[in-house]
């Protein structure tokens, strides 16, 4: 297992497309701090620096798709062959591009909250006040935001295992979220927050979120992100490499 | 000269169905070391799938296809055991060649040197070090070549080695793979190209519409191109026939 973990790095760091990808995320938590702040917001609100520091948990689209490579990518350039033909045992292959996606999300996350709560600082500081570093709120919304990459990236992984796919995989993850999960919230209304997205939104406290408590969105997404894995690894084991 | 673990390979009763299709019936055959066999048929005759079945990547529906006596899936070191090109065998445009196969050495169970050597070996120490994305057809065919060779195997299993190599390079190929069997590798390669194949083979088989057509010597066969329109003629409608 600790041969293909160091496979799967040695995979990600002889390319450049996945950096030039999670490159892009604290760029964009930057702007979406400055965008949150700069509108008028009432800065003297704890409420607003928690807001802002959310754009921690909103770039976890970046880690989502980060994940859906994994497998994917590897279909996308005919590099799955060579990778199964190594160990045939293909859920090793998926268990060690889990701990891998995963942790790499982790690690990005915890990028993506340092940035915010930076930017925030800056931002309130530049304005005449200080960030309130006391306030609970402030850094649950940031755990949850790591939180929430962390999962999406594994949850990335088993999308890209289940519709091998690249283009469509991404296709799939952005009109759930863009649309069907929303659909799906009108027609019946009790559901929608229970649904993966919202239950992320939940935990990484984004404006919008469903009315229910972060524990309770985390203890969903976690669950969401265990059941995709193991449909991901039976699948995953059974398809015929054509 | 290392001393190679005669692999033969046994394919017993193989049967693949996918959905309606039987892309392969009852299949028998066996491939000794030490030679080379050429496994021809028409496109869509279950050349791919054979080997794909062989490889462990396609699950058969009946019967069996064993490296040495053994499932792929059971063997314990397979790319030092079996080096295989597919034509899906594939590499990341972006990576570098040396990359590519360092990633391969890893998951093969060889050092980081031997890529060197397979590199060498190939005829890709020069470009070794370019990414894969600029490479032409005949050096991706190098490079997915010296992937298989990476592990030393016993046994190669080859699908269309000669695509996209010109002339010079199916003549390097040809003494290449004698080399190999000469030192006891069993090598079985598909092809289409008739001419090619009757100056590098010892044997043949030959299936069309997934069943067996001929396995056997290639001079039992006299002229290779006219037994093979013979035993795969598969009622191809002529144009007269059309409507």
């Amino acid at each position: 297992m600790t041969s293909l973990i160091a496979s799967e790095l040695r995979k990600l760091r002889t390319i450049r497309g996945p950096w030039l990808l999670l490159a892009a995320g604290p760029v964009l938590v930057i702007v979406g701090v400055a965008g949150e702040l700069a509108g008028g917001a009432d800065l003297t609100q704890p409420q607003t620096a928690s807001h802002a520091v959310a754009h921690a948990g909103v770039v976890s689209l970046l880690a989502l798709i980060f994940g859906i490579t994994a497998v994917a990518g590897e279909y996308r350039h005919q590099t799955i062959t060579d990778t199964y033909l190594a160990t045939p045992r293909r859920g090793r292959v998926i268990a060690a591009k889990f701990t891998v996606h995963t942790t790499i999300g982790a690690v990005f996350g915890l990028l993506l909250a340092v940035t915010a709560v930076i930017a925030t600082a800056l931002a309130i500081t530049a304005n005449g006040d200080s960030l309130d570093l006391s306030n609970r709120d402030l850094w649950r919304t940031l755990a949850g935001g790591v939180a929430c990459n962390a999962a999406f990236a594994a949850i990335g992984v088993s999308l890209g295992a289940l519709i091998p796919n690249l283009a469509a995989a991404i296709a799939t993850a952005l009109a759930w979220i863009a649309l069907v999960e929303g659909l799906i919230g009108e027609l019946i209304d009790d559901l929608e927050p229970w649904l993966p997205f919202a239950s992320g939104q939940a935990l990484g406290r984004l404006p919008g979120a469903p009315d229910i408590s972060q524990w309770a969105g985390g203890l969903l997404l976690a669950g969401y992100t265990v059941v995709f894995a193991a449909i991901a690894l039976t699948t995953s084991v059974r398809r015929d490499i054509t | 000269m290392r001393t190679i673990q005669p692999t033969p390979i046994s394919v017993h009763g193989l049967t693949k169905q996918f959905g309606r299709l039987r892309a392969v019936q009852e299949l028998t055959f066996d491939v000794r070391p030490g030679q080379i066999t050429g496994f021809l048929g028409p496109n869509g005759a279950g050349k791919s799938t054979t080997l794909r079945m062989l490889l462990g990547l396609v699950r058969p529906t009946a019967g069996a296809a064993l490296i040495g006596g053994q499932p792929y899936r059971s063997l314990p070191h397979p790319r030092r055991t079996v080096g295989a090109v597919l034509e899906t065998t594939g590499a990341h445009p972006g990576r570098r060649a040396r990359d590519h196969l360092r990633i391969l050495a890893q998951v093969t169970g060889v050092p980081d040197g031997r890529v060197a050597e397979a590199c060498d070996q190939v005829g890709l120490a020069e470009a070794a070090d370019r990414r894969v994305g600029g490479y032409s057809l005949g050096m991706r065919q190098r490079l997915g070549l010296a992937g298989a060779l990476l592990g030393d195997p016993s046994v190669l299993l080859l699908d269309e080695p000669a695509n996209g190599l010109d002339p010079a390079g199916m003549a390097w190929l040809r003494g290449l793979l004698r080399d190999l069997a000469d030192e006891g590798r069993t090598i079985l390669l598909s092809s289409h190209l008739l001419s090619e194949v009757a100056q590098t083979v010892d044997q043949v088989v030959i299936i069309n519409q997934g069943r067996l057509r001929f396995a056997g010597p290639l001079d039992d066969l006299g002229d290779l191109e006219a037994s093979f329109l013979r035993l795969t003629d598969a009622h191809q409608p002529s144009l007269k026939d059309l409507p």
